[in-house]
Parts: C-alpha cells; structure tokens; sequence
C-alpha cells in the first residue's frame, strides 16, 4: 500500500458508512488515564459498542432528527454515544463535562439555556454525574435526563441504521461562549466528509499515521481532527483527558513516543507549556523521531513559541519541519488553511512593526531591521475554500494589508442552530465574516488578531460579554460598567483576560484584595478560566460609547496608558 | 501548621502568584477560587514531590486533589511513592 493515501472523493455517503467500512480488527481509539487504567477499542469494537447505543437511544425513544446533549467525561463511552445517536439519524451535541469548581444553581441555569436552544430531546449524562446539577432543573417539556451506564447495555441494533442522506445535520459543535452567547454550528454528514476530503491530502496522511489527541471533543479541534478524521481515514488515536495533560504535560510526548503517534494538533499555548513544564531529565529520555507533524491551530502562531519548543526538545531526535500551522475554526468544520507538511515548517516573515500596527500593512523589512516583527503564516486555503481580506467598508484589500478575514468554504455551516439573528449577521452572500484579523502575502495567510472581542485562553474561546455579566454581579460592582479583554501573555504563549471594573463607592476599593478574590472565584466557577489581572477603578473611570454603554477598546488604551507595562510589542491594539 | 505546609504556602504566593497581596493557608481554596489557574498546577505538582521527596505517578492526581494546601499533602501521602 502506498504510504499515502486519496481522498479527492470519499466513497462515503454519510460518516457511520465510514465507520462501517473500517477493518474491524484495526486498533481505534486508545484512552490513557494513567498506566494502570488504559482502555482501548478495535474499529470492530467501536462499531459494536455505538450500534449498542444506538439502540439504547431507541429504547428512549429518540427518533431521527431529535437532539440529544451528552455531557460525560472523555472516554470511548462518550465517543461510541455520540456516534450511536448519529446512527439513528439523531443529532448529538457534546458540552463540557462540569468540573469540580462549578456552581450547581449556575451550571443548571446555563444548562437549561442551552437544552432550550438546541431543543434537545436527551440530556445524557454517565453514572458519576453529580445529582445536585440535575436536581429541580427542568430542561423544557421533551427533553428528559438519562444516565449512560454499562449495566443500561443491550444487544446491539442489527437493523441497517437511519441515516441515509448525505445532506442530513450529523452533529452540532459549538464555536464558543457559555450559556446565552453559546453559538451551535450544525453540520451535515457532507459538509464533514468533504472538510475530511480535502485535509486529508493536505496533511499527507497515510495508512501508518497514528493521532495523540488531549483536546476536549466539544471543541473543533479535539472533535473533527482527532475523532472523525481517524474515524474516516480508519486511523488509530491516543487520548488522554485535557484536565490529566495539563497537570502533567509531559505524559503527551510520553505518550507519542510509546504509541508512536505520528501526528497532533494543539494551540501555540502548548509548545510554550512543554518547552517550560517538563522537567530536562523528563524530556532527556524523549524519542520524538514518530513524529510527523504537531499542527499549530486555534489561537495567532507564534514563532517564538515554536523555536522555544524546537530548542528544548533538541534532543529528542524531532524532524525539521514538523512544527506546522492551520487555521480553523467550527463554521467551516475545521481547517480554512493548512501549511505545507512537506516543508521545513509554515513560511515566517519579518515586517516593520510601526507599519503594520499604525496603518494596519505588513511592510517587509529584514530580520535584523530595528523594530521588525515576525509573522508566520497559517498556510494556504485548502481545496474548495476561497478567503478575502476585507476592510472596513467593506472592500476587497490587496496583498499585505490588514482586514477581517472572509471565508467561503464547501463545508461551511449553513447557519446557527435556531439562531437566525446570528446567522444573518454571520454569513453574508454566501461569506462568513470571521471577525479575525490578517493578510495574505502570495496567497498564505497570516492571521495576526481579531475585530470582534473574543478572547482565547489556552485554545479556550471565551467571551468578554461572558466574563462582564459575571463580575456585574458583584455587590461591589457598579452594574454594567466593567471591560473584559484579551492581553498575550508572552510568558504563557496565550491570552490572559484583563478585567476593569468600577466599584460603586470609592470607599471600596479597600476591599480590593476581598472583592479581586470573589471575582476569581466566580469566573473560576462559571467559565473555567482563571483571570490575568483585576483592575478595580473608582465610579466614571470606565470610558462610556455614545450609547451609554462601555467603550471596550477605548478603555483598554486608557488602561494600556496607565500602565504601559500592559503593552505587547507587535501586537495590535 | 506543619513546616513543609507553611513552605508550600510561601511558594504559592511568591511564585504562583507572583507576590500578589492574598493571604492563603492550608484550607483556602485555590483552583476553585480561582486564585491560581489549572495551569499551574504542574509546577505544585513538582514543588509538592520536592517537599515530601515522593515521585506522584501520572494520572493519579486530578485538579481537586490539589485545591488546598492540605489536601496537596494528604494526596502525596496517598499516592506518592519514596524517590530512589
């Protein structure tokens, strides 16, 4: 067989007919918890176990079309329900397992908000998920809870499954947000099998390739690179619990090296995380020769980020050229660009940094010029997907100058899941108006920020509107005035958010230390994501839009003026 | 407090959290308050093998066996093996 394989037309309909033309004795899924407690399942086993779920939903009475939220923690159970209900032409969505920080009033308040927004017909949780979050909730008159447990197995579903039509919605996965900003993208069977189609060949795979995976699978990412990529191409994967991976970083490469994984993608945060966090006797041991490519995705490239990584491992036997980059996000399924694999890694050039944060062009200069910053690109459009870059009003722009990147893709979301209003705002001819930030310099792109204020911590969307609502609540707060936004942390290699928040009464802010420790908690246990720092300010310091409202980008410049240790050389601001 | 506790307790707050004025002791709640992010929990993990010279194994530690002081000491004890 040659080492690589073409995938220019899948012979597939439809995602299950893929599973079901795997080698059933081909290994799959691998799920490392620690060397004691290792679960692993054939093609064959996998397919048995989803048509066993199948099945189960069926007893439940889920017909074709319906809804069905999964919240259980990473495992081969969650995958083999995910896939079960698409097997019944239902429409599953996995959210978030909750942690040990969250809140129960507020995770059953965000859980009915989004039941009702995808109307979901089952909420499937497993046995271990905490009574008190389902207690007194009530998630809308048809969808009821269920626990997901192997003593509820039946006999697997023997009749030939329901989903036949390639157009038909496969799953749901959510672009970003918590509770009333959570964005649903439904995707249909085509629309991933063409994604699949056209990164397959760009990322070379081939029948020896082997996925390590630690992203979450309600995230893009985790979801279609790690799962229905090998799913389709019938390639093994090994994975591990993001919540594990952090507290340990260096089980990933570990784990690459024992099981010989060839390729994974990860946000820039990680190559920073593994340069920093992993002992130099941990890393000494390391054989990375497996290694094909690590596909740097979900957050702005750094290149400091990657040669910081490069140099550390510099003895682990690493290929040239296997740091790569991608640029992807939920509304196109997954990757927009992808660099070129075969290369020495994504193209990086160097421009005046005055240039390009004043008037918004990247102005080549040379490396050594004072004041030169470096870019790296994201790669090229893949097959099938065209990108303009777009300015304010709404121009196509040349090469080299900065503008919102504008998409059209083959496997593009149709719209939000019943969010019309998000939709017409989203998508426009045709086009979908990312809200990111780049240029394209001899058609590779480089993504360099972003015109709407998401912000992204470690490969975690987060809104600021999210992140507002919460420190409002405050009693020390002043309702409605506070700014939340994203800063680079260089030290993390990701964002870090920055709060400002006026307090109603001066006299408060002697309570700072107090007040600062409640608002961490409540983002903490709301968002799962620490803050970076806390600006408490006296009443009327916040700038005002001339609606009234906080100005965010107006009042992060004060802040930056105030403290101008804030800045970030070669960043935009 | 026990000596290793008030070390591990020093530690957190000159190097977590840079010096940052919060008083903590061995039942304060950190991850879950959001006063340290998961992301440090590594460099806990590595300070808390230093201080009880115990190798944690992989995978056997989750966030919450780390949210306080306390319980970081209590979860060496339970998991951790002697180093060489």
């Amino acid at each position: 067989m040659s080492d690589r394989m073409f995938f220019h037309e899948l012979p597939y309909r439809t995602l299950p007919d893929a599973l079901f033309a795997a080698p059933e004795e081909k290994p799959f899924v691998t799920n490392w918890k620690n060397k004691d407690d290792i679960e692993s399942v054939t093609f064959g086993e996998f397919k048995r176990r989803a048509l066993t779920q199948a099945r189960y939903f069926r007893s439940k009475g889920v017909k074709p079309g319906d809804t069905i939220i999964l919240i259980m923690p990473q495992s081969i159970g969650l995958m083999a329900a995910f896939v079960g209900g698409m097997l019944i032409g239902a429409v599953p969505a996995i959210l978030a397992y909750p942690n040990f920080k969250v809140e129960p009033t507020k995770y059953r308040y965000g859980l009915k908000g989004v039941s009702a927004n995808l109307k979901a017909t089952l909420i499937v949780v497993d046995k271990d998920f905490p009574d008190e979050l389902t207690k007194h909730i009530s998630v809308g008159e048809a969808a009821r809870f269920i626990r997901c447990t192997s003593e509820t197995l039946l006999e697997p579903l023997t009749e030939a499954y329901h989903c036949r039509i390639p157009n038909d919605l496969a799953f749901i996965q959510h672009s970003a947000g918590t509770t009333g900003l959570q964005k649903g993208v439904a995707l249909s069977h085509a629309a991933v099998l063409k994604q699949i189609s056209h990164l397959a060949p760009a990322i070379g795979i081939g029948p020896k390739d082997r996925i390590y995976s630690w992203l979450p699978l309600y995230h893009d990412m985790g979801l279609i690179a790690c799962f229905m990529l090998p799913l389709v191409c019938h390639l093994p994967v090994v994975m591990q619990s993001p919540a594990d991976w952090v507290m340990q970083p260096a089980t990933m490469l570990e784990l690459m090296s024992t099981f010989q994984c060839s390729l994974a993608w990860i946000p820039n945060f990680t190559l920073q995380f593994l340069a920093r966090k992993v002992r130099p006797q941990d890393r000494s041991v390391l054989d990375l020769s497996c290694v094909r490519a690590l596909i740097n995705c979900s957050e702005p490239v750094r290149a400091s980020s990657m040669d910081e990584f490069f140099s550390a491992y510099a003895n682990a036997k690493l290929k040239p050229g296997i740091l790569q980059s991608c640029y992807a996000m939920a509304e196109t399924v997954f990757a927009v660009t992808q660099s070129d694999v075969t290369g020495l890694g994504p193209r990086r050039i160097w421009v005046d940094g005055d240039t390009f944060q004043k008037q918004g062009r990247a102005l080549p200069t040379s490396k050594d010029a004072v004041g030169a910053v470096c870019r790296v690109s994201s790669g090229s459009c893949l097959p099938g997907t065209q990108i303009r870059i777009v300015s304010d009003g709404g121009e196509d722009l040349t090469p080299g100058n900065v503008g919102e990147i504008v998409i059209r893709s083959e496997s593009m979301l149709d719209g939000y899941y019943n969010r019309p209003d998000l939709t017409t705002k989203a998508i426009r001819n045709g086009w979908y108006w990312s809200g990111d930030l780049g240029f394209l310099v001899d058609d590779e792109l480089y993504v360099t920020g972003r015109r709407k204020d998401l912000i992204i911590v470690g490969g975690k969307n987060i809104y600021p509107q999210d992140v507002e609502e919460i420190v409002s609540l405050h009693r020390a707060i002043y309702d409605g005035r506070v700014v939340a936004f994203g800063r680079y942390n260089a030290s993390l290699g990701t964002e870090e958010i920055v709060v400002v928040a006026e307090v109603h009464d001066e006299s408060d802010l002697q309570n700072a230390e107090t007040i600062e420790r409640e608002l961490r908690s409540s983002i903490a246990a709301e968002l799962d994501v620490g803050i970076g720092s806390v600006y408490l300010k006296p009443p009327r310091w916040i700038v005002k839009s001339t609606a009234g409202k906080p100005a965010r980008s107006t009042t992060r410049e004060k802040l930056f003026a105030e403290c101008a240790d804030l800045q970030v050389p070669g960043e935009l601001t | 407090m026990s000596e290793l506790g008030i070390k591990m307790i020093e530690y957190i707050v000159q190097e977590i959290m840079g010096g940052r004025d919060a008083r903590i002791d061995e039942n304060t709640a950190l991850v879950s308050s959001g006063l340290i992010d998961s992301l440090a929990l590594v460099d806990i993990l590595f300070k808390l093998e230093e201080l009880t010279n115990t190798r944690i194994p992989a995978g056997k530690v989750q966030a919450k066996d780390l949210d306080t002081v306390e319980l970081m000491f209590r979860t060496a004890h339970r998991v951790g093996k002697p180093k060489k």
